[in-house]
């Protein structure tokens, strides 16, 4: 029963409205709008929670409590924080291209917000399930880089500049080896759709049968989410904030829940990959299975956090190198052996 | 190995996720100091025979200290220190013969007014004297002189 309360709900709610004598198209917007609703409520809440556990997180890797002021053990001290940046003034640059400028955080959001159409949340769970899923995926993920870009350049800052030149250079660069190294699984699955490959993961997760692929993501992924220790386009003790540096207030605030709303993603996207979604492991499937999806994703989370706060940053010539020299041939060497197995496979006749 | 030092970082801070944390959660709990800290001053005010050596020895002329003439003894009525000048460097618990100037473990002194700043030791009424006025001589300011 636990299993099917959200699908239930979206029953429910259709079959009411038919039963209003309303007409179909009707039912379908408003459970669109209701989909749209619960997704923006799941990412609002998601980056409350993760921003605290971040910030817990660096403290246990450090051997300290972290927030515990705020509400029952710091609970509430990301919304006292989101509070304080709603409550702040704006400040716009004299220098900027004031349109560009409040545009861009506004702007920063729709990429990610678009991203969450995909997203398999559950069995059935999906708001929508389009046959070029992954694809999609990456094709409206990569829009986000020109959003930095415009960001750093009307803030009309030298450091915003550099900041927005390097999340250029880093975002293109890691985009390369990250869609060459899911092509393994897509070779193996032969679709796009995101329920397809969570179903052909019934037997044995991809993490397994494509190691090498699952590695270079998780690399790259950290990249394009800007993390430590690929944080260069924030770099504090060089560039400040980079692309942010000119924004305060709700502006910064935006780019931020983006930040996080992208790392929700890119665990996402490794939780259906090669973690196998919503499939409960080792049988147990009395656990429901959006549970098991949230499961998994705040695991690959907080492996992320894990890498955050153990590994300095990389200079930016370390950071070209190995993604045009390591991770792209090797993401390539991949796909060949990937092919190969593949054909020998079908060879034998498994 | 390319790598061993990666997953030795991961491991190294993943034991430090289990470790117990050394954050000590300050206004409800504190470090032990150091038994000679130098702390906020509390006077011993029984102990105290109003010779001015711990005004004399400041210097910065923090201490302010009123004197009473009793009989033919001195005796304090207000003891003053102006800590906004204070270095906190002892001289004056050192002068003390008798032990009545000590520093105490206390190091919250922080005011939100200034004139909250100046720590008043003791303020008495001068003693009642069948014949005599009061002669009240300001330590500090009468001598006028540095250490």
């Amino acid at each position: 029963m636990v299993e099917n309360i959200f699908v239930g709900f979206a029953e429910w709610l259709r079959s009411l409205l038919a039963a209003a004598g309303l007409p179909a198209l009707f039912g379908d917007i408003v459970l669109m709008i209701v989909k749209v609703a619960g997704i923006l409520a799941f990412i609002a809440i998601s980056v409350l929670w993760i921003v605290y556990m971040e910030r817990k997180m660096a403290a246990y890797f450090q051997a300290r409590i972290g927030p515990n002021r705020v509400g029952p053990r710091g609970l509430l001290q990301t919304a006292a924080d989101m509070g304080k940046l709603i409550s702040k003034e704006i400040i716009i640059p004299r220098a900027a291209d004031k349109i560009v400028f409040l545009l861009m955080p506004v702007l920063i959001f729709v990429p990610s917000l678009l991203l969450f159409a995909v997203v398999p949340f559950g069995k059935n769970m999906i708001a929508v399930d389009l046959n070029v899923g992954v694809f999609y995926f990456f094709a409206v993920a990569s829009v986000s880089t020109i959003i930095f870009w415009a960001g750093g350049w009307a803030s009309a800052n030298k450091y915003a500049l550099i900041g927005a030149m390097r999340a250029v250079a880093q975002m293109i660069s890691y985009e390369v080896p990250m869609v060459l190294a899911i092509l393994g699984v897509i070779m193996i699955v032969g679709s796009m759709k995101m329920s397809d490959i969570i179903n052909a993961q019934q037997n044995v997760w991809f993490i397994f049968t494509q190691p090498v692929a699952f590695i270079i993501y998780v690399i790259a992924a950290t990249a394009e989410t800007n993390r430590t220790p690929f944080d260069l386009l924030e770099g504090e003790s060089e560039i400040i904030a980079g692309p942010f540096i000119e924004y305060g207030g709700m502006g910064f605030a935006m780019w931020f829940l983006a930040e996080y709303a992208n790392l929700i993603l890119v665990s996402v996207l490794a939780t259906t990959l090669f973690l196998g979604g919503w499939l409960a492991p080792f049988g147990l499937t009395f656990i429901p299975s959006w549970v098991w999806f949230l499961l998994k994703i705040y695991f690959m989370i907080w492996v992320f956090m894990w890498f955050r706060w153990t590994y300095p940053r990389i200079r930016v010539d370390q950071l070209m190198n190995f993604g045009w020299k390591v991770l792209v041939p090797l993401s390539l060497a991949n796909i060949f052996v990937t092919g190969i197995g593949m054909f020998i496979y079908r060879a034998i006749g498994w | 190995m390319f790598g061993q030092g990666l997953l030795k970082g991961l491991q190294i801070t993943l034991q430090e996720l289990f470790t117990k944390k050394v954050t000590v959660q300050y206004p409800e709990e504190s470090l032990p100091l150091a038994p000679r800290f130098h702390g906020e001053f509390v006077l011993d005010v029984e102990q105290c025979i109003a010779c001015s050596l711990c005004a004399n020895a400041c210097p910065n002329k923090v201490i302010e200290i009123e004197t009473a003439k009793l009989d033919k003894k001195r005796v304090l009525t207000g003891y003053m220190m102006r800590l906004q000048y204070c270095l906190f460097c002892g001289l004056c618990v050192e002068a003390c013969n008798k032990g009545a100037i000590r520093f105490s473990q206390k190091f919250e002194m922080a005011k939100y007014f200034r004139d909250q700043i100046p720590l008043i030791l003791y303020k008495g009424e001068p003693p009642v004297q069948e014949e005599q006025g009061n002669t009240g001589i300001t330590a500090g300011e009468a001598e006028g002189t540095e250490v």
